[in-house]
């Protein structure tokens, strides 16, 4: 103990306040547990301060003249003008009331909370230095902790972040005007979200990824239709290259210089470079050794499927306990951790974890894949409905995309779902539920769908699986 | 290392639930294959329950003092990969079915599998649903289910479409469906468990039994303190809150004291594992029942533990300041001095027993008394002849031969009444069941075929069956088949009773004391011995005039035991 120390103990130590930490807190504390919520900088971590909500924030305001402007079909002819220091503005004050609500909603369930660094002193206690000089520190003893401290950014040699011109996605999403030019490093969900939003805002965005697509882990015909609809709002694509530095340009700009494996260079003209090649787990500071914790080789804390680390009374959630690396993966594994400490017969057993994407059109996924499903040994079968043929989508405007099933041919069991298209963030959660109880392609056939509704695709992608669709030719 | 579970056995014919008293070991312990691991009490035997693997125990699932169904996991085990050959092979052939259905025709499994492959399989098949890919079809609900009853889901048979796993499927799974093979051997036994009751406690499956509201426990604890302070000064036996900073308890202790409102850092306790409190569920529950019944006694304070309502209609003042309405219907809280006993167990099966046959047998009891002076004298001249055969000689053998000859006589008073089948069973044995008096209850083990035993071999076979009776040695087998049944109150005094029908049978024979009663003889009043009867009959079968004629062939012979060379 240092000098000074004032020390408590608690119950439940749950370090850091972002969908993983403030979940398992609130539902540590319903279970009766005490329980001490500990936050370095703002409660609920990178998705509601830097992540999931400001991108969506602006993704909608983004959309939203870009539609406007864009309606010339319908019959509208508008061209909006975007302030983006407001729309910026508007997007904190969403903020600020999301994570006002978590702060409010924690001690109103009776969890402690304590703002301040937390590590590990050995496998029962946590000391927390408050921030600023002089505001001290203090001794946690703890029976059970939750270590729930994210992720960052990763950082590539010759792009630091702490410069003006290169960005993180957190930079990204604070920027109070729109760049002429804004190079990505990296084609994945973020650096594609981001890209859609500033092609979107007018800026001349160049992506520059290593692979030779965008959205690694998706199918190749989900890939090319948000590829090909980046294209058409202006996103440059330059595949099999790496970012390898960059330099003034002769313009006030900047140049960014990529090469490819073979060796070619190559320089774009841009003005903002955002670095989005992926996130790292935070466990620096944390002194997990002292807990008895080691990490793994990507430094993530390696659980069980209880979300408890190799020292059982220490759990890991969310990103800093590995893939999937989403806030809604990071809020079931802090129930589950807060149940499992209560007693509870909790456990991740969850068939599968969806994805959303939210690009133009946006992505939705869930489960398996038909080649996953055939992997698994399944005799899979598919059923497809294209957006084209639905009224619904007719009438938004956006017909792109489609709704794909996968199930197992003899069971009929649902397996998979592949959503490209409007909405599909919110369609797939249909086929979750479909998974996760074990329903069949029957099960959401017969089940009635609102019309009109984008819905009804899910619908007639089953019946087309089972041969029986209706507004489509049966494959 | 693979984890294998392993259900309450079946441990006694017709057993369908038994308490668990003791676990005998604990979690981390070695255990060896036979060794007991548990002391179950079930239909009036304590019995030990050994376990049927090698291996290190994993966990227990079941508080002392629990009823647990026959077929419910109660505890686990870890097992060495090698330590049990027979599970393994049994094991890896459900994996090989399993992945060769996966693999289709996949040559490599077809090999002959070595040593390794086979653990390798054993492994795999834990979680070996019957879908190729390792999946389980069923819905989240089932699943968390599984867990609370201790179930490997990947077992379980799917009424549902496709074979989906719906919550019932688990339930029938849990109560014995014991069906899979890869359950283990030793319990093969638990799927003839009759009449399976549902499950206990998975009443909070899901969200839906959570509470919402949200007690802090820093707070309850301080205040019970207080609480426990005021209540000290008016109810000496009030409990006083331990307000440890750290206790040990099982999560199911911990679900425990959840339930009840009690915080378990509160509960007293002795007992200390690795230096620290430990406690467990019976404490918890007698830690709730003392903070309860001081509600009663004295007036709650408003924030003391008030977990579930407790009836309070002795202090208006205590439902006021509790906000629990005193209700007429629910039975009185039970005073300060009052002391609450489980019922359960032993006593618990004595009590629905006896209300069994009392609400379903109609019963007469008929008096009479037998003046056995010659009963008396037989014995005695008797007597030094059975202690040189070691045989402790009591008047019971030559009651049990006189009521054999009665029942022969009267083949009715040795009967069942199968009402379904409408139809009445006269009994061709004779066995009769000697109720026996023991700490924890009435226990009535039998005595098979008294008509072909000797008097001494009865008076041993007696002496026999009580002593273990008394010791809580019996096993269930030994308490079953009785045909006609004696119990024998004038042991420990009293003259006439009106003994309960041992429900399927029809009769019973009291025996008072035998002394020296005053009786008329040749018109004078004189003091012979005699035995007073009092003989209860299920009168949907049998009549009182057939009782009453039953009762004078006893008699007779008890009255002449010269008569029992007869038969
Ligand atoms: C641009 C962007 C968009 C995204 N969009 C989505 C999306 O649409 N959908 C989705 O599901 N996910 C999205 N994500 C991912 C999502 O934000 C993360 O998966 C999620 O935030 C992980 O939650 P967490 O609780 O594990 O960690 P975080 O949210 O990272 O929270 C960790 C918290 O711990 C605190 N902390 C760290 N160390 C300490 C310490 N030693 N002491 C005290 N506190 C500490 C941090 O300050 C932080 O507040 C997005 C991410 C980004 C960057």
């Amino acid at each position: 103990m240092v000098v000074g120390d004032i020390a408590t103990g608690t119950e439940v130590l749950v370090i850091g306040a972002g969908p993983g930490g403030y979940v398992a807190a609130i539902r540590a504390a319903q279970e009766g547990l005490d329980t001490t919520l500990v936050e370095k900088d703002a409660y609920g971590g990178a998705c509601l301060n830097r992540g999931c909500i400001p991108s969506k924030a602006l993704i909608t305001g983004s959309g939203l003249a870009h539609e406007a402007g864009n309606a010339e079909s319908m019959g509208i002819h508008a061209d909006p003008a975007v302030d983006m220091g407001k729309m910026v503005e508007w997007k904190d004050g969403v903020v600020d009331r999301l994570t006002g609500g978590v702060e409010k909603l924690c001690k109103a369930n009776g969890v402690n909370l304590i703002e301040g660094t937390a590590s590990f002193v050995d496998e029962h206690t946590a000391r927390v230095a408050h921030g600023g000089e002089g505001q001290g520190s203090e001794s946690i003893e703890f029976e059970h902790a939750i270590v729930a401290t994210g992720s960052r950014p990763i950082q590539i040699p010759g792009f630091d972040f702490a410069e003006d011109h290169v960005w993180s996605s957190a930079d990204a999403l604070a920027a109070d005007s729109v760049p002429d030019r804004l190079g990505i490093v990296g084609g994945g969900y973020i650096g594609m979200e981001l890209a859609t939003t500033y092609a979107k805002l007018g800026a001349d965005v160049t992506v520059v990824e290593m692979l030779d697509d965008i959205l690694d882990p998706y199918e190749d015909d989900v890939k090319r239709i948000v590829r090909e609809r980046a294209e058409e709002l202006g996103v440059e694509f330059h595949f099999g290259e790496g970012a390898s530095e960059w330099s003034e340009g002769a313009d006030g700009g900047y140049l960014l210089h990529t090469e490819t494996e073979a060796g070619e260079e190559s320089t774009y003209g841009v003005d903002k470079v955002l670095v989005a090649v992926g996130r790292q787990p935070v466990t620096d500071g944390l002194d997990l050794e002292n807990a008895g914790i080691e990490t793994d080789d990507r430094g993530f804390i390696e659980t069980d499927d209880r979300t408890r680390s190799a020292v059982e009374h220490v759990h890991a959630v969310g990103d800093v306990a590995g893939d999937p690396m989403l806030a809604h993966a990071a809020s079931k594994e802090g129930i589950v951790a807060a149940e499992v400490i209560a007693g509870e017969p909790a456990a991740l057993d969850q068939q599968a974890i969806p994805a959303a994407v939210f690009t133009d059109p946006e992505i939705g996924t869930v489960g398996l894949t038909e080649d996953e499903a055939e992997a698994e040994g399944f005799d899979p079968v598919v059923g497809e409905m294209p957006f084209n043929a639905s009224g619904r989508a007719m009438t938004t405007g956006h017909t792109e995309g489609f709704v794909r099933l996968v199930a197992d041919d003899e069971t009929g069991f649902v397996l998979g779902a592949q959503i490209v298209g409007p909405e599909a963030s919110e369609l797939i959660a249909e086929a979750a539920l479909a998974i996760e109880m074990g329903a069949t392609l029957e099960d959401v056939a017969a089940t009635v769908h609102t019309h009109p509704t984008l819905a009804e695709a899910v619908m007639e992608a089953a019946e087309n699986a089972r041969g029986q669709a209706i507004h489509t030719l049966n494959r | 290392m693979t984890v294998e579970e392993f259900r309450l056995p079946d441990v006694g014919e017709g057993v369908a639930e038994g308490e668990l008293v003791t676990w005998l070991v604990a979690p981390g312990d070695r255990v060896e294959e036979d060794q007991p691991v548990a002391e179950v009490e079930t239909d009036k035997a304590l019995v030990e329950v050994p376990s049927s693997y090698d291996g290190v125990v994993e966990e227990l699932f079941v508080e002392e003092g629990e009823m647990v169904p026959v077929g419910d996991v109660i505890i686990s085990f870890r097992v060495d990969e090698d330590g049990d050959a027979g599970e393994a092979t049994a094991e890896s052939d459900a994996g090989a079915t399993a992945s060769e259905a996966a693999a289709g025709d996949d040559e490599a499994d077809t090999t002959e599998p070595d040593d390794e492959a086979d653990a390798i399989e054993a492994d795999a098949t834990e979680t070996e649903p019957a879908t190729p890919s390792g999946r389980t079809f069923a819905p989240p609900s089932a699943r968390r289910l599984a867990r609370e009853l201790g179930v490997d889901i990947a077992a379980v048979d799917g009424s549902g479409p496709g074979g989906r796993i719906g919550e019932a499927d688990v339930r029938a799974h849990a109560e014995g469906g014991a069906d899979a093979g890869a359950d283990g051997p030793s319990v093969g036994s638990a799927s003839d468990a009759p009449d399976p009751k549902p499950a206990p406690t998975p009443t909070d499956v899901g969200s839906g039994g959570r509470t919402s509201a949200v007690k802090k426990r820093d707070a309850g604890g301080a205040d019970s303190e207080t609480g426990a302070a005021d209540a000290a000064s008016a109810a000496s036996d009030a409990p006083d809150p331990a307000a440890r900073e750290t206790t040990l308890a099982t999560p199911a202790t911990r679900k425990v004291a959840r339930e009840l409102g009690v915080d378990v850092d509160d509960v007293p306790t002795d007992d200390t594992r690795d230096g620290e409190a430990f406690v467990t569920g019976e404490d918890v529950r007698a830690y709730a029942e003392a903070l309860e019944s001081e509600a009663g006694a004295v007036d709650a304070p408003a924030d003391a533990p008030d977990p579930k309502p407790v009836d309070v209609s002795g202090s208006a003042d205590a439902a006021a300041a509790g906000g629990t309405g005193p209700s007429a219907a629910e039975p009185s809280a039970p005073g300060a001095a009052d002391e609450t006993v489980p019922y359960r167990g032993v006593r618990r099966t004595i009590g629905k027993q006896m209300e069994r046959s009392v609400y379903t047998a109609p019963h007469v009891t008929h008096h009479d008394t037998a003046e056995v002076d010659a009963l008396v004298e037989a014995r005695a001249e008797l007597k030094p002849q059975a202690e040189a055969e070691d045989v402790k000689l009591t008047y019971m053998p030559f009651v049990m031969k006189a009521i054999v000859a009665g029942l022969k006589e009267f083949p009715s008073l040795n009967s069942e009444l199968r009402e379904d089948d409408e139809e009445i069973v006269l009994k061709g044995d004779y066995n009769l069941g000697i109720a026996v008096a023991t700490d924890a209850g009435l226990m009535v083990p039998v005595v098979e075929d008294v008509d072909e035993k000797g008097l001494f071999e009865l008076a041993d076979e007696v002496n026999d069956l009580a002593a273990r009776a008394r010791e809580r040695e019996l096993a269930p087998a030994e308490m079953k088949g009785g045909t006609f049944s004696i119990t024998n109150f004038g042991a420990i005094g009293g003259e006439y009773a009106t003994p309960i029908i041992n429900y399927p049978e029809t009769a019973i024979l009291g025996l008072g004391a035998i002394e020296e009663r005053p009786v008329v003889r040749d018109g004078e009043v004189v003091a012979a011995p005699t035995l007073p009867l009092s003989l209860s009959i299920d009168h949907r079968v049998i009549d009182g005039a057939e009782a009453a004629a039953f009762a004078n062939t006893v008699m007779e012979h008890l009255e002449h035991p010269l008569l029992l060379l007869t038969l």
